[in-house]
């Protein structure tokens, strides 16, 4: 049987999503490190108005996009397509690489007329190609492309960590390499186990060929166990605390909102797209008790931290934990199935909303260290006074983390949870709750410090204006996610009829 | 929009404009009593001037549904005056500390939050008015900034949370079963859905928790007195009364099963004889006062439970009259505390008209409270229930004598501000509404005849437990009697004493876990083990 896939008008931008950052990057090497300011401006806008115009095709056509690569048909030739979560993801994607390219201008910029520096350089290649590979990701229809598009984006994390230099961020990059790496192996031989058994990598493919039987259990527990592990699930977490507290701000918000979530896409990719028929209850509800876990651990972990970007760290741990939820709740059983469009829509929205704010938050920490050189949770006293809008920003992002309405935490939660306690599965529900609980405690020890008056001999440097209206601006997203109303969205649902028929009670 | 449903609007989005041009306009911050005196008008006027059944929905994609009906504009209506009273004497009875700026902030956003939740007529706002009335208010309680006033804000908060945790929950089982987000709807859809009664439970205890009944009033009394007398005028007169709201909104007589109604009896009269009980044993005249709203709120809850019981149509409108008495009466003795703490000569002025009001809540004939007490015997009945809201009314004479004399012996304070009549005039307007707001609404809200409750019989109804009370209190006055000191929070130290240890042993063995999971050989095998359960879970 062959699946006859036919590119779409518009299809192109797929490719131009993919290669017009690599094709900066190789220009940044041919011309030299001295063309970054004018290079990576120009890269980026464009790829911008790429994500956007493919967003714009897909809403109005509200069919997904897709191109073939030489018009070479699956499984010989390179498919890329576009559903809606992949937009969604891509056009968050796009908004937060480009704030964090804003925040991070004047940090690593590089005059032309100026010999050429190794931090700039290096941290536009990795920006780019950490978009590149992202957008490689969600758009790739075959999970050997999914493989070597992971590979990138590991590749392009790991320096991130590092760049600053010191032993400390080297071992964290080392921890982060070794484990990502293990990762990879695991996907890779779950990918061959999938090609020896069906013949075909294509993820449409596949979703009619998988049975349920030895080969395939194995294999998409090996996948989902090497993806777990670059999404760092707790306890497979020891590689991101020290890691994203280590990488530079901008850095460490591209990190914390946009990597890490790469991984988590392509285990709903395995189990809602490839292998459907593989999805078992009960293997859902063991993703579901380690993102449980990983909430109430993560969260009491960041309760306990003393340095606020070790805080923010464990509080992605906890977050990354309620994108788990979406497993057991998203079910197309029958009674369960008229929730399955809340918990799917529920679900994406903490992803979403989580990547803003996390994203904002970490910005906010970066601007107070450089204005404060402390990094320290107990130092922060007198930054509400000195640095309002930067305490704004901390603080409405934590609104969102908690879930406090409204905000996008909020409508995330609220829909996850009606769909946990409509299902009766009410442990999930409970777990979510007491996260937040456990949130706004070490949200609002980071803001009632933040509040106090400056402690003895703090200073407080000037910074500038326009990177902390950047973060804000990003905080004011993950809220404005809010207003979205309480319902399934069906953007998120294009190119996937069988939830659509599910949602339809 | 029609005039009517624009003053619904404005109720809730006046404080959040006012918000808006204090933080734009710095010079507004010298103009705090006008600004902050006028923010919740149009929440009065729309109680006044609207009428029973405007509504208002928000344009656009936040969905925010506002509607009024009576006992939603008595509370609103009363809470909106006491804003304002309280507002208008607010950087007067501060002094002249800084942060006034900040204490303004968190006011008007609270208020924007307590005006709304008696406004709200969808789940969602409900949520979000609630979420902000008891959040924001943790900068009022706060304010002080003295040890003590940070660990009753930390309680506050604390509890706040495990408020809005029972309430969300209670509110998603609450929606999922319903055809719209509208709570009239939901509350009718809930009956034929399996979660009826956990939803119902939950919602129990975040209002209850809001309005302090027992065992969940530990944080009334440590907040409230913690707080300056201005906010706790608002926490204990118009905040709590969010909890009142929300059973009425969402446990409508009809729709609730009968024992539910049981429960809140039970509770109610536990709670209106524990703050009692607790209330005297204390030295401070504010944290007197919070046990008095306790024990107000827990008769309150009964009263409700009986009208559930008895089907009483009659019953939330009676609920709430009484509940704007206890908005006014004890929005104004706070008040009047504030006052002689700040200018200690003013208690010979203050004395008397204090006297009345706080002997209100023990039936004094005449009082606004008398009338609030005879407008809830029907609901109570005449038997045992009417007995022991008979009696409630003793322990609540005994419990307010306790507070004037805590009154009348406060020291005068070390140094003195410079008095302001307008402040006292402010006091004047709320102390009178306190009386002349219940006589007024008496006989159109509640449907009684006045004539009835100025007879004989009913004055000897009211009297006799001001007798057992005040005999009580010459009792324990004569007798010297030692009522021990118990910490205000009663429970909470014993509780917490266990708690709280054995949080931070839970934290600890999170911690000692978490440290061994990221050390490389334990991450692997935990890879390795969880890959092969969901291996053999697929297989089984």
């Amino acid at each position: 049987m062959t699946v006859v896939v036919a590119t779409t008008a518009g299809g192109f931008l797929l490719v131009l999503a993919i290669i017009l950052p690599v094709t900066a990057i190789l220009l940044i090497m041919a011309l030299g490190g001295r063309w970054l300011a004018r290079i990576v401006p120009v890269a980026l806008f464009a790829n911008l108005c790429v994500s956007a115009a493919v967003a714009w095709l897909v809403a109005r056509t509200g069919e997904p996009l897709a191109y073939v690569v030489g018009n070479w048909q699956p499984p010989l030739g390179i498919a890329l397509r576009a559903d809606g979560i992949s937009v969604a993801m891509m056009v968050m994607t796009a908004v937060i690489i480009c704030a964090a390219a804003i925040f991070a201008w004047s940090e690593y910029s590089q005059r032309h007329d100026e010999p050429e520096a190794r931090a700039p350089f290096v941290f536009w290649c990795l920006i780019l190609a950490i978009w590149s590979a992202l957008n490689a990701l969600y758009l790739g229809a075959d999970l050997f492309n999914l493989y070597v598009a992971l590979e990138l984006v590991t590749f392009a994390a790991v320096p991130m960590v590092c760049l600053k230099g010191g032993a400390a961020t080297l071992k964290a990059a080392l921890r982060y390499l070794l484990f990502a790496v293990l990762g990879s192996m695991l996907y890779l031989l779950g990918t061959v186990m999938i090609y020896g058994a069906y013949g075909s990598l294509d993820i449409s493919m596949l979703a009619g060929r998988v049975r349920a039987e030895p080969v395939a259990w194995i294999a998409a527990s090996l996948m989902t166990m090497g993806l777990l592990a670059k999404t760092a699930l707790f306890p497979l977490h020891l590689w991101l605390p020290p890691a994203h507290a280590g990488a530079p701000a901008a850095g460490s918000s591209v990190l914390s909102a946009l990597v890490v979530k790469g991984s988590f896409f392509l285990v709903v990719r395995i189990w809602f797209d490839a292998m459907p028929a593989l999805r078992d209850p009960a293997a859902m509800q063991i993703l579901a008790a380690m993102g449980a876990m990983a909430v109430l651990a993560g969260s009491v972990m960041a309760l306990r931290q003393q340095q606020l970007k070790l805080l923010i760290a464990y509080s992605t741990v906890a977050q990354i934990g309620y994108l788990f939820f979406m497993f057991p709740l998203v079910s197309l059983a029958a009674p369960q199935a008229m929730w399955a469009g809340q918990a799917w829509t529920g679900g994406w929205l903490q992803l979403f909303a989580h990547a803003f704010a996390k994203a904002g938050m970490f910005m906010a920490a970066g601007l107070i260290a450089d204005a404060t050189g402390r990094h320290r949770i107990a130092d922060l006293g007198g930054t509400a006074q000195r640095m309002p809008l930067t305490t704004l920003t901390f603080a409405l992002a934590g609104l969102s983390l908690i879930g406090i309405p409204p905000s996008g935490g909020f409508s995330a939660k609220w829909m996850l949870l009606v769909a946990a306690t409509q299902e009766g599965q009410w442990l999930w529900a409970l777990v979510m709750v007491v996260g937040g609980l456990i949130a706004a405690g070490y949200i609002f020890m980071v803001i009632g410090k933040m509040l106090t008056d400056p402690s003895a001999g703090a200073s407080f440097k000037p910074v500038a204006r326009y990177r902390e209206i950047v973060a804000f601006g990003l905080a004011v997203a993950a809220v404005f996610l809010g207003l979205l109303p309480l319902e399934p969205l069906e953007f998120l649902e294009i190119g996937r009829p069988v939830l659509a028929v599910a949602v339809l009670r | 929009m029609t005039m009517d449903s624009a003053l619904l609007g404005l109720a809730v989005a006046m404080p959040l404009a006012l918000l808006a041009a204090l933080l734009a306009v710095p010079w507004l911050g010298k103009q705090l009593p006008v600004l902050l005196a006028l923010a919740p008008v149009p929440a009065v006027l729309a109680a006044i001037l609207s009428t029973d059944g405007t509504t208002l929905s928000w344009p656009g994609v936040l969905a925010i549904n506002l509607a009024l009906d009576q006992p939603g504009a008595l509370l609103l209506g009363a809470s909106a005056l006491l804003w304002s009273v309280a507002g208008f004497c607010a950087p007067a009875l501060l002094g002249e500390r800084p942060g006034k700026g900040s204490f303004a902030a968190w006011w008007l956003l609270t208020l924007s939050g307590s005006m709304g939740v008696f406004l709200a007529a969808d789940i969602f706002s409900f949520y979000l008015f609630f979420t902000v009335v008891s959040l924001a208010a943790y900068g009022l309680v706060a304010h002080e900034g003295h040890a003590q006033a940070k660990a009753a804000a930390k309680v506050y908060f604390a509890a706040s949370l495990l408020g809005e945790a029972f309430l969300l929950f209670g509110l998603v089982m609450l929606a999922a079963a319903a055809p719209s987000l509208m709570i009239a709807d939901a509350v009718q859809a809930i009956g034929g859905s399996p979660w009826r009664d956990a939803a119902i439970c939950c919602l129990v205890l975040g209002f209850g928790l809001k309005m302090g009944l027992v065992p969940l009033h530990f944080w009334l009394p440590i907040a409230h007195p913690a707080a300056p007398a201005p906010a706790s005028a608002v926490l204990s007169g118009a905040i709590i009364k969010a909890g009142v709201i929300g059973l009425i909104r969402f446990l409508p007589v009809g729709d609730t099963p009968l024992g539910w109604g049981e429960v809140l009896v039970v509770i109610g009269f536990v709670t209106a004889f524990w703050g009692v009980a607790l209330g005297i044993t204390q030295r401070n005249p504010k944290a007197v006062l919070a046990y008095s709203s306790v024990s107000q709120m827990g008769l309150v809850a009964a009263v409700f439970g009986m009208g559930i019981v008895g089907a009483a149509a009659s019953m939330p409108v009676a609920v709430a009259y009484y509940a704007l008495h206890h908005v006014l009466a004890k929005g104004a003795l706070f008040l009047a505390v504030g006052i002689v703490a700040a200018y200690g000569g003013a208690l010979r002025y203050l004395l008397l008209p204090v006297a009345a009001i706080a002997l209100g809540f023990g039936g004094l004939p005449l009082t606004g409270g008398a009338l609030a007490k005879y407008a809830i015997k029907p609901e109570l009945g005449y038997g045992w229930a009417g007995l022991l809201g008979s009696l409630s009314a003793a322990g609540s004479t005994l419990l307010m004598l306790h507070f004037l004399r805590l009154l009348a012996a406060m020291p005068k304070p070390a140094t003195a501000h410079r008095f302001k009549t307008s402040v006292m005039i402010a006091w004047a307007a709320i102390a009178l509404a306190a009386v002349a707001l219940p006589w007024i609404l008496f006989e159109p809200v509640t449907g009684l005849r006045l004539a009835d409750a100025l007879t004989m019989d009913a004055w000897w109804k009211a009297i006799w437990p001001m007798a057992i009370g005040a005999a009580l209190a010459a009792a324990i006055f004569w007798s010297r009697l030692q009522l021990p000191a118990v910490p205000p929070g009663d429970v909470l130290h014993p509780v917490g004493r266990v708690l709280v240890p054995s949080g931070a042993r839970l934290a600890l063995a999170i911690d000692h876990l978490e440290s061994r999971t990221r050390q490389w050989p334990v991450a692997g095998m935990l890879l390795v083990l969880i890959a092969v359960s969901l291996a053999v879970v697929m297989a089984t």
